[in-house]
C-alpha cells in the first residue's frame, strides 16, 4: 500500500488541502484516509460521498449518456470537496475524495493535481 | 494374562450426586414488559435512515427472538438464532484474542449483507441488506441504534430480574 500511501501524501501537499481520501463507492469504506481535522471524520465524509457518487452514476445510466464522471466538485461557503473516481483497470469502483481550503487553494491548480495523482495512482 | 480388568472404566452416576442444572438468566424473548412501540420506532428509523435495509430483527444471546420488522419474507426466527450464532463465534475470537466483548459481525454473500450489532450482554441487533447497501453508513448508524435500544432495554431489565 505504499503506493496509495504516497498517492494520500500527494493530495494533502496540495495548497489548501484539509484532507484526502481513497474511498470504495460499492461499500462506502475507506481504503486510506489522510489529514482532516477533529470536527471532521474523513469516514462519515466518505460514507456520506458514496451516496452522491453512486447518485450521479444511477443518473448518467437513467439519462442513457454512457458516459463516466470524471471529478464532481462540490462548492461551500468556505471548502471545496473534489470527488474523483479511478478511471484505471486496478481502482475500479473507488474514488478519491479532496477537501481543500477556498480561501487558501487554487481550485484549477488543485483540479489538475488530483488528476495527475490518480493517474499515477496504481493499486 | 488379560489386562482388561485393570482399565478405567466408568461407572453409571449415583442419582443425587448429578450437579444441579445451570440456572440461566431469563430470556429476552417474550417479555410483555419490554417497551415494543418504542423498540419498533428504533428499528424503523434505522431501515428509513439507510438505503438498503431489508429489515431489522432484535434477539436474545439466546437465539430467541424479541421483535423484527422484516418484509422480505425470511425467517425472523431463524435469524434470531442465526445472530446469536455469529455472536457466539465472535465472543470466542474475542475471548481467545483477548479482544474484549463482542461488538459486530458481519457476513457478505453474493447477494447481500447481515450484519450483527451487540446490545447489550443480552440482546442482538441483527440488520439484513441488499448487495448495494452503504456499509460504512450501516456501521456509523447502527452502534447508535444499538445504544438506543440498550436503555431502552436497561429500562426494564432491572424490574424484571
Amino acid at each position: 500500500m505504499g503506493n496509495l500511501d504516497i498517492a494520500l501524501k500527494n493530495a494533502m501537499n496540495i495548497d489548501g488541502a484539509i484532507g484526502a481520501a481513497l474511498v470504495d463507492y460499492t461499500s462506502g469504506m475507506t481504503l486510506g484516509v489522510a489529514g482532516g481535522t477533529g470536527e471532521i471524520d474523513l469516514t462519515v465524509a466518505a460514507a456520506g460521498n458514496t451516496d452522491v457518487v453512486r447518485a450521479k452514476l444511477r443518473t448518467i445510466e437513467m439519462l442513457k449518456l454512457d458516459d463516466e464522471i470524471e471529478d464532481i466538485l462540490i462548492t461551500l461557503g468556505s471548502q471545496y470537496h473534489l470527488i474523483r473516481p479511478l478511471s484505471n483497470r486496478t481502482g475500479k469502483g473507488l474514488f478519491l475524495y479532496l477537501m481543500v481550503s477556498k480561501s487558501r487553494a487554487n481550485l484549477a491548480m488543485a483540479r489538475h493535481q488530483l488528476r495527475t495523482i490518480e493517474e499515477s495512482l496504481e493499486l | 494374562m488379560s489386562r482388561v480388568d485393570d482399565l478405567p472404566r466408568r461407572t453409571r452416576a449415583q442419582s443425587g450426586t448429578l450437579p444441579p442444572p445451570r440456572a440461566l438468566p431469563q430470556s429476552l424473548a417474550g417479555n410483555p414488559a419490554l417497551p415494543y412501540p418504542a423498540i419498533s420506532q428504533e428499528l424503523s428509523a434505522l431501515r428509513l435512515q439507510i438505503p438498503g435495509v431489508h429489515g431489522c430483527v432484535l434477539g436474545g444471546v439466546d437465539g430467541l427472538l424479541v421483535t423484527h420488522n422484516l418484509q422480505n419474507g425470511a425467517d425472523p426466527d431463524d435469524l434470531a438464532a442465526l445472530a446469536a450464532t455469529m455472536y457466539g463465534l465472535g465472543r470466542q475470537v474475542g475471548s481467545r484474542l483477548g479482544q474484549g466483548e463482542f461488538q459486530q459481525s458481519t457476513v457478505r454473500n453474493a447477494g447481500g449483507y447481515l450484519s450483527v450489532y451487540a446490545i447489550n450482554g443480552e440482546a442482538l441487533l441483527a440488520v439484513i441488506g441488499t448487495d448495494s447497501i452503504n456499509v460504512a453508513r450501516l456501521h456509523l448508524h447502527a452502534p447508535t441504534t444499538a445504544a438506543r435500544l440498550a436503555e431502552l432495554l436497561d429500562d426494564v431489565s432491572p424490574a424484571t430480574s
